[in-house]
């Protein structure tokens, strides 16, 4: 599971791309080649984090260079995604997050985010099966 | 619905109106300009000195323009037939209205015309349902046009109104005071703009707009350029010419283009109220237009394959690998009081993602695309046994985990009372119906030939291929009715068999996953007079303890299940059976003038003598408009054979000589010929 905040100072949003950094191989990803740049404004602070997708290999980083896609969205609303509180589809229906450039990159990164807190799906198949 | 609504359409913005072209938006009439599930007008009224007009005559000019005659007076009395109005309206991105009003009488005359507009913003979901609006409307005039609008937080949707001619616009419509010479006549365009919608994107003039008038609309030139990319038929027998080029067209009109993939189109579900991906009706779909029009099952596929589940999500009832049920836009979606973002619970599409894909590549031959599928693939058939698997005993089961807005039946057959045992009774949840294992196995079969070909992955086809036949043999015995010679339509939650004769079996054969031996039984029952009413092959047997010749799915014949059973029993090889449902759908169209119905009533052909109509709301139904399509498929035998496309021909004799000239595929494009032979 990615993105999980590990409480402390780090915010669910720095954790959720630290924790992307180093795995610096996500099969989720394999479909995607290109960057997605996401503008986050936080208050008065626009904070850019850059992703480099290629087949699978991924590269983090701050840099503000022209993307593929580019997303702009609330800090808040990114570290929702990134615990699992937001849906980023529905909060893109909602105008929370305005993509621009490739959306279907956007579209295949976004199963990075992990899964809505208390689901409980797999707990729930577990016992099933094991009646 | 009424009868008498007119609709026209673009991708998913449509507009329905009476036949007058006005718009009020009743609980009845569910009327209105539509764009990605919301309601962008739901009044739209013209007037003429404070009077609404009557309509002449509406010509649906294509299937996203239309043209009214209006006069003025109501009924049969006729105020003044020295006025008449023409509107016509092309749909795309909002709609363009031209409006004339002409005078025919030899003095000049003054006229007050009048639009009323308003928008209630209603979410698809709401319509049918009257829900209160939670966010703030309001109309506003602004730079020379009328903006009607809605907000709720961050979510704002617009619609903005605007004429060529000079305009008095108030919040509630425009108005125009003209002088007419005699004989003369006055014009003006009206621009009803999507302006702000679910895309992000910003409109500011519809599509088809005055500023860009052709001789042509796109549109035109678009549909005359799919329909000259399409095989042609030659045949004696007029009525299946005729449902062929309507199947062509309804499918153009049922195309869809995802925000991610400009310029190429898949097929949505229905035309209106269903114009969205869909996992089980697009793949269906594309299936049965494969030999006509490849790029869909592409557009498909990628469409899906982007839209794959990644997480364990009880609320959309997602999970790793599962494909997508349906795509909505709305606001209820948009604020999670719908699931629709998207929503997954489907238990077949997953299985035939795979399917789909297989059958794609056999037909064109195009390895691209099953390489840079390949992860959504694997994942697609793990999830079968992974996720797909509830109850741990090896067959796919469903059993919704969003009780609240979540749907109860995960299979073809979605309504309450689809699956039962003999005596009627329902069983409990989780139910493994049968044809979800004939997907699996299928895709488990299709799925090793891409490993073994395409992916280079010989290790993992020869696991599926033999946990495949383990599969095959272990549900041949535990789906068999004995005492029926059948296959039950499911097991349920004790793994007991729940066993109603119904035409899943046909999708089985059309799997493969039956028994060489247990065929001949099964092909007896589907054709026989419990199942085969003589127009088609019923869902729920007559005889059963639910059946109801005009009940959803427990009695009446739904012409895309009998297309796929069609294929099945040419898969088996009776061919003669294929044809005699082949002929008995297409007899059948006839009486819809070509446009097959999503249903039709299970009566015997003895009894009725035309097929009676299940009334629903959507009309083309994509899956009906592709069952022509796959008839001619199976009639003709095409199939593909390495690079090489074989034919087979076994047609009913009323059919006389056919020619499908210019199939497509990966051996370029070739012809297939045929007689009529075989008595039905």
């Amino acid at each position: 599971m990615t993105g999980r905040s590990t409480g402390g100072v780090q915010s669910p949003t720095d954790s959720f791309f630290a924790d992307l950094a180093t795995r610096r191989h996500e099969p989720l990803l394999k479909s995607a080649s290109g960057s997605v740049q996401f503008d986050l404004v936080d208050g008065e602070r626009l904070e850019h984090w850059c992703v480099t997708m290629d087949k699978g290999d991924v590269a983090v980083s701050h840099k503000n260079a022209k993307a593929d896609a580019i997303v702009r969205l609330d800090k808040a609303t990114f570290d929702g995604m990134a615990s699992g509180r937001v849906n980023a589809i529905a909060a893109t229906l909602r105008g929370e997050l305005v993509p621009e450039g490739d959306l279907g990159l956007v579209l295949l990164f976004q199963r990075l985010f992990p899964a809505p807190e208390g689901a409980d799906g797999a707990a729930d198949l577990v016992a099933r099966r094991a009646r | 619905m009424s009868a008498d609504l007119v609709q026209i359409l673009d991708g998913n913005t449509f507009v329905v109106s009476d036949a007058r072209g006005d718009i009020e938006a009743s609980l009845t009439d569910p009327t209105g300009l539509f764009s990605f599930d919301t309601r962008f007008l739901s009044k739209w009224v013209l007037k003429i000195a404070d009077e609404r007009l009557s309509p002449l005559s509406v010509d649906n000019l294509q299937y996203f323009e239309a043209r009214f005659f209006l006069i003025r007076g109501t009924g049969t009395v006729y105020v003044d037939a020295k006025l008449s109005v023409i509107r016509q309206r092309a749909v795309g991105d909002g709609f363009l209205e031209q409006l004339t009003v002409l005078n025919h009488d030899d003095k000049a005359v003054d006229v007050a015309v009048r639009l009323d507009a308003d928008s209630d913003f209603a979410d698809l979901f709401e319509v049918k349902d009257a829900l209160e609006k939670k966010g703030i409307r309001k109309n506003r005039v602004e730079d020379g046009r009328l903006v009607l609008g809605y907000e709720r937080g961050p979510f704002v949707r617009e619609t903005w109104i605007s004429a060529t001619e000079p305009a008095a616009i108030d919040e509630r419509g425009l108005s125009f005071a003209l002088t007419l010479e005699p004989h003369g006549e006055w014009k003006t365009d009206v621009n009803v703009v999507t302006a702000l919608s679910a895309t992000g994107e910003r409109h500011d003039r519809p599509k088809y707009g005055s500023s860009n008038r052709e001789p042509r609309p796109s549109m035109a030139r678009d549909l005359d350029s799919w329909l000259a990319e399409a095989p042609r038929l030659n045949c004696d027998w007029e009525p299946l010419t005729e449902a062929y080029r309507r199947s062509l067209v309804d499918l153009a009109a049922l195309r869809f283009t995802t925000r991610t993939m400009p310029g190429h189109a898949l097929p949505a579900a229905g035309l209106p109220w269903f114009m969205t991906l869909f996992g089980r009706d697009s793949i269906f779909t594309s299936l049965q237009a494969l030999p006509f029009a490849p790029e869909l099952a592409a557009t498909t596929l990628r469409a899906l394959g982007e839209r794959q589940g990644s997480r364990v999500d009880d609320f959309r009832d997602e999970d790793p690998g599962k494909i997508l049920h349906e795509m909505r836009y709305g606001e209820m979606t948009a604020f999670e009081e719908r699931p629709h973002s998207p929503y997954y619970g489907s238990s077949d599409a997953t299985a035939l993602f795979v399917v789909l894909l297989d059958e794609y590549e056999r037909w064109t031959g195009d390895r691209a695309l099953v390489r840079e599928l390949e992860f959504e693939a694997r994942a697609a058939l793990n999830w079968i046994d992974e996720y797909g698997d509830l109850q741990g005993n090896g067959y796919v089961s469903y059993k919704r985990r969003n009780e609240e807005t979540g749907l109860e039946n995960q299979c073809w057959k979605d309504s309450w009372d689809s699956i039962s045992y003999r005596n009627g009774a329902l069983p409990g949840f989780p139910r493994a119906t049968c044809e979800l294992q004939g997907y699996s196995y299928d895709a488990k079969m299709r799925g090793a030939r891409l490993a073994r070909e395409v992916w280079r992955d010989g290790a993992f086809a020869d696991r599926l291929e033999k946990e495949a036949a383990a599969f095959k043999r272990r549900f041949n015995r535990d789906f068999w009715v004995d005492d029926g010679g059948y296959f039950a339509v499911a097991l349920d939650a004790d793994g007991q068999k729940v066993d109603s004769l119904t035409s899943n079996n046909g999708h089985l054969l059309w799997s493969g996953i039956v028994d060489k031996s247990k065929a001949k039984s099964v092909v007896r029952h589907l054709v026989g007079p419990a199942l085969y009413s003589g127009w088609g092959i019923r869902t729920l047997a007559e005889g059963e303890g639910r059946y109801n010749p005009i009940g959803y799915h427990v009695g009446t014949i739904w012409p895309f299940d009998n297309s796929f059973i069609a294929w099945g029993l040419r898969r088996y090889g009776y061919k003669a059976e294929a044809a005699k449902v082949a002929a008995g759908i297409l007899d059948a169209a006839q009486f819809f003038d070509g446009r097959l119905p999503e249903a039709f009533g299970g009566y015997p052909r003895t009894l009725t003598k035309h097929p009676v109509q299940y009334p629903t709301a959507c009309s083309p139904q994509a899956w009906s408009t592709g069952t022509p399509l796959l008839l001619l498929r199976t009639m003709l035998g095409l199939e593909p054979v390495g690079d090489q496309i074989a034919v087979d021909p076994a047609l009913p004799r009323s059919i006389g000589r056919l020619e499908l000239l210019d199939i497509p595929g990966r051996w370029g494009r070739v012809d297939a010929l045929g007689r009529g032979r075989i008595k039905t």
